[in-house]
């Protein structure tokens, strides 16, 4: 038997190997040409007719026939018909490949496939259509234009018979008590069974060596109920799909800081390295106050907190309280060197990615919810900035007492097709329905909290993609004024559109979120930013760009405002920009709002290798898709910070570095995305140099 | 009397040396640090040939590092004058430890007692793998105190053995990881390459000084034990290729690495490559350029995370910053 390499693999690797001086770009169209012909064609389902198609596979348990049944079968040819005739064709193997790899439905024996692209995206539409042919058409022209995609989960599993569900990401609060800590590692194999991704907050779990029922030096602290979310994730693997993806946050006041800190090390000992589970951590701006005045700083452990004040460290205001716990005679402490503190993070980033940071402080000044309740933690991804409360998990026979958890359902614009269509204020209020609908047939009432938060807030997650794409298109430079500019003047329209949308389902369902009438949307301080400045491009060069687009006005944010105080809005949380992996390579895109990494990427996915070049690069802008390595993370932070001002929830950003940095380097970047409002900061990414660039400046 | 002297890294030795020093620690890893287990799924899927093929190219590359860690390196450490340069070549020995076991790492995760112990009676057994070991072990156990010329036999004994004679073996996993399969263990694949092309580097820089050191007719005579051993190796190695790869059709593909590799290991003794050039499969190639990959986070560890460098926080920093905050926010940036 023989083991030859297939033909769209070859050719897709062979990108790589010069000719003439140049690298062989045609070489993909020719790959993506080759997986249709040599494999996709050969090894899909063959029907005569659409009727045959659906028939078979309603019968075969693979659709839904409720979803069938809301239409007539007149209704979903026409449907079928207009995506097709769109003549969509993946222009990469890498988008090609990603779509039938990942995303097209295949036999029960994983061997043929039962569909395209087109199929898909019909299937999703008429999914979310709901019955409403008008609207599933309007899906589908949103779809196969590749305006707007729908997040995996949604864009994976609609309208299938035998399916996970719709959103993917989830945040657990985890009270300080064994009841607690089992039911969220309980709901954490839940959640991974179904293919989420699961973020929990461990900061109100007392601290090793704290008291148990009274007695000294009982406890054991959080490093060993990290071990166990550890295993359950590895555990929960999807029907060996893939490993469930957990992260765990922690507050920088709580005593555990540093042996959290220390599973990622490199040289950790077997017993309490943490390696699959992904860190967070929690800094208020009390921390980098301390860092800044080169101060020591008391890290406190949280039981004595709770049975001093009643209420939890995380649920309070730290910066506020500090002052208070430090001259607490009854608060247990122990002091260390902030600066240290923040050298020893940045350190164990450079060696392990992680840990991911949240600015909880900028995350609740800039919080239309805060009076309702707080944030405290991020996910997995680093982009969600919600509120939750924890929940009380008593005995048998005793009533649980079931708080607002956080799930959270997300989708992204590709904005280089947005501003090639024109019709932005369509595509965001489609958008935020497709967005609306999945959270409306969502119920995970395996986790009650969850569950609730979703009934009461209809929180959603809407974000772009494609940015860097975008300004290489039209030849800006991504570190310029005029990158600033553009993403300036679109995020506020999107802000402006999607919450204008909000506001016309609060009015058409007489629905608003729950509390809305405490929310700085309904007393108006929300809106003063918009009232004050001037959001409408700057620069001559972006506004060109907008040409033939309706900018939102100082008079459009005044009657939005209005209209906002007269019916409410529907979702709670609307905006967060996710790093979007797979879905954009489906939209050939560059990833959500970062640069590029390579203008050439070589892919290494758990399950996969491919070679991509970047979508449109050619010679002409080769230029204008300079490297993130080569970029100065200032410069990145400013724009974020620029896009953040209208972003509800957070922005998952990713700092990318070379090897010859430091941990000052590292530092000043975290301490200056902090006084520049950022919410988070996702992980970091080392480019090693590779040896022929070290030795060939020397030997 | 013999006066001891201790290493002094402020006084550089050659202007390389603390740059090396700093690449081989700086890249350092375990073999725990990677998490093998999800292979597993992967490995259930390999035909019998498929794995039998692993596990042997595996034992084989086991053998080498054993050799390589055992007596390669500590012995041309023992010979070479500079301490600095002992130090690197000491760190480059355990790093030949680690990656030795970390194929034990790999067999332990996924394969059985008895195919694991079949592997390693095969290791003993096979004639051109016992061939290979021995000639370069022989050229390790001969350097002659001040004896120059088999100092630089040994030398290049070792980057043949680094940069030439593992590559048979790192073609399979490379190979599979290119097409998704058997992915952990690819990584931990593509650590050791990145070590072993640091490894080949340095020892062809003191060969290359070594060579220097000779008279005219030891020169000579230098330049043809290269010849000869490069072409006794390489007659081998294409055995030990066919053996292996037969049964699994990759045969060919394998030989034209060995060449491009063997290509690679005399550039790195500052001599000209012998074999034409020739297509070698990309995706074996991409696998091997040792520039930081775009991977999955939540997947696999990737080869970008390394040992940081610490410096602190000055109280200037802070002013820059705050400047910085100040200007942008003023220009409404």
């Amino acid at each position: 038997m023989s083991m030859q390499l297939s033909n769209w693999i070859q050719l897709n690797n062979e990108i790589m190997v010069l000719k003439d001086g140049k690298y062989q770009f045609e070489k993909d169209r020719e790959a993506a040409r080759s997986y249709f012909v040599d494999y996709v064609n050969q090894n899909t389902v063959f029907f005569h007719d659409l009727r045959e198609k659906i028939d078979y596979l309603i019968e075969h348990d693979y659709y839904e026939q409720e979803l069938f049944d809301k239409y007539s079968f007149a209704e979903v040819k026409k449907l079928y018909e207009m995506v097709y005739q769109k003549k969509f064709r993946f222009p990469s193997f890498m988008s090609a490949f990603k779509f039938y790899n990942n995303y097209a439905m295949k036999t029960n024996d994983g061997t043929k496939f039962l569909e395209r692209y087109e199929d898909r995206i019909a299937v999703v539409s008429l999914f979310l259509g709901n019955g409403d042919m008008k609207k599933a058409m309007e899906y589908a022209e949103l779809f196969i234009s590749q305006e707007y995609q729908p997040a995996t989960p949604t864009f994976l599993n609609a309208g299938k018979k035998r399916r996970g569900e719709l959103v993917s990401c989830f945040l657990l609060e985890i009270d300080d008590s064994m009841n607690s800590i089992g039911f969220a590692i309980n709901s954490a194999l839940q959640l991974s069974k179904i293919g989420g991704g699961v973020s929990l907050s461990l900061s109100k779990i007392r601290a090793a060596d704290e008291q148990i029922k009274g007695l000294d030096g009982k406890a054991s602290g959080v490093l060993p109920v990290m071990k166990l979310f550890e295993d359950c994730f590895s555990y929960a693997n999807q029907l060996g799909q893939r490993d469930g993806s957990g992260v765990v946050y922690l507050n920088i006041f709580h005593a555990d800081i540093h042996e959290f800190l220390d599973t990622k090390k490199i040289n950790s000992d077997e017993k309490i390295r943490i390696k699959t589970l992904s860190l967070g951590v929690v800094a208020p701006n009390k921390f980098f106050e301390l860092v800044e005045k080169d101060k020591d700083m008391y890290l406190f452990y949280p039981h004595t907190v709770y049975k001093e004040y009643g209420m939890h460290m995380d649920d309070m205001d730290i910066t506020a309280m500090y002052d208070e716990l430090v001259n607490n005679p009854n608060v247990r402490k122990k002091r260390v060197v902030a600066r240290d503190l923040i050298i020893k993070i940045a350190q164990i980033q450079m060696e392990s990615g992680y840990p991911y940071l949240m600015f909880v402080d900028n995350a609740n000044e800039y919080h239309a919810l805060k009076e309702i309740g707080r944030v405290k933690f991020s996910n997995l991804c680093s982009e969600i900035a919600q509120l939750s409360e924890v929940s009380s998990i008593n005995d048998y026979g005793e009533e649980d007492v079931i708080n607002r958890d956080i799930s959270c359902n997300l989708g992204s614009l590709n904005i280089v097709n947005v501003m090639q269509n024109k019709r932005m204020k369509e595509t965001v209020h489609r958008s935020m329905d497709a967005l609306t609908e999945v959270s409306d047939r969502s119920d995970i009432s395996i986790v009650p909290s969850v569950a609730k938060a979703n009934r009461e807030l209809h929180s959603v997650g809407l974000g772009a993609m494609n940015l860097h794409g975008f300004l290489a298109l039209n030849k800006i430079a991504y570190e310029s004024k005029e990158a600033i500019d553009f993403v300036r003047t679109f995020f506020m329209m999107l802000n402006f559109y999607s919450l204008e949308r909000s506001m016309l389902i609060a009015k058409e369902r007489g629905e608003t979120f729950k509390d809305f009438e405490k929310s700085e949307y309904a007393n108006g301080a929300y809106f003063e930013r918009y009232m004050n400045t001037d959001y409408s491009p700057r620069t001559e060069k972006v506004a060109a760009l907008f040409e033939g687009m309706d900018i939102p006005t100082h008079e459009d944010w005044v009657r939005l405002k209005e209209q906002v105080a007269q019916y409410g809005v529907y979702h709670a949380y609307r905006l967060a920009i996710a790093p979007t992996g797979s879905i954009s390579y489906l939209q050939s895109s560059t990833a959500s709002i970062a640069p590029i990494t390579q203008k050439i990427e070589e892919r290494e996915y758990g399950d996969s290798k491919t070679i991509y070049p970047m979508p449109f690069l050619n010679e002409d802008n080769f230029f204008y898709y300079k490297e993130a390595y080569d970029m100065d993370m200032f410069n990145l932070i400013d724009l974020v910070a620029e896009v953040q001002v209208h972003i509800d929830q957070a922005i998952s950003t990713i700092l990318y570095v070379k090897d010859d940095l430091t941990t000052r380097d590292l530092a000043m970047y975290y301490i200056y995305a902090q006084k520049k409002g950022l919410k988070t900061l996702y992980y970091t990414r080392t480019r090693k140099r590779t040896i022929d660039e070290c030795v060939s400046c020397v030997v | 009397m013999n006066k001891f002297e201790a290493v002094n890294w402020n006084a550089p030795e050659a202007d390389y040396t603390e740059l090396l020093w700093t690449q081989n620690t700086s890249q350092f890893w375990l073999d725990t640090e990677i998490p093998i287990s999800k292979d597993l799924k992967s490995w259930a899927k390999l035909s019998h040939n498929e794995k039998l093929t692993f596990m042997r190219v595996l034992g084989g590359l086991t053998l080498l590092d054993t050799e390589q860690g055992n007596v390669g390196m500590p012995m041309i450490a023992q010979h070479v004058a500079d301490k600095q340069k002992k130090a690197i070549l000491i760190f480059q020995a355990a790093m030949e430890e680690i990656h030795a076991k970390s194929y034990s790492t790999i067999f332990t995760t996924v394969a059985s007692s008895e195919m694991i112990n079949d592997t390693f009676e095969w290791v003993k057994e096979d004639k051109h793998l016992q061939y290979k070991t021995s000639r370069i072990d022989s050229y390790y156990k001969n350097i002659q105190d001040g004896g120059n010329l088999s100092l630089y036999q040994a030398m290049v004994a070792s980057v043949f053995l680094e940069s030439f004679l593992f590559y048979s073996g790192f073609f399979y996993p490379l190979y599979l990881a290119g097409q998704g399969k058997m992915v952990a263990s690819g990584e931990i694949i593509k650590l050791i390459v990145r070590d072993e092309s640091v490894h080949g580097v340095f020892v062809g820089l003191l060969a290359q000084e070594a060579f220097q050191q000779l008279n005219g007719a030891e020169q000579e005579a230098a330049s043809r034990f290269v010849q000869d051993l490069l072409n006794d190796l390489y007659k081998n190695e294409l055995e030990y290729t066919e053996k292996l790869y037969d049964p699994i059709g990759l045969t060919h593909e394998v030989k034209k690495y060995i060449r491009y590799n063997a290509n690679k290991a005399l550039m790195n003794l500052g001599l000209e490559p012998v074999f034409e050039e020739e297509e070698v499969n990309p995706v074996v190639l991409n696998g091997i350029r040792t520039q930081t990959t775009t991977h999955d986070f939540f997947s696999t560890k990737g080869q970008g995370y390394q040992k940081g460098k610490v410096e602190p926080l000055h109280d200037e920093d802070f002013e820059l910053l705050n400047r910085r905050v100040l200007e942008s926010n003023k220009l409404g940036i």
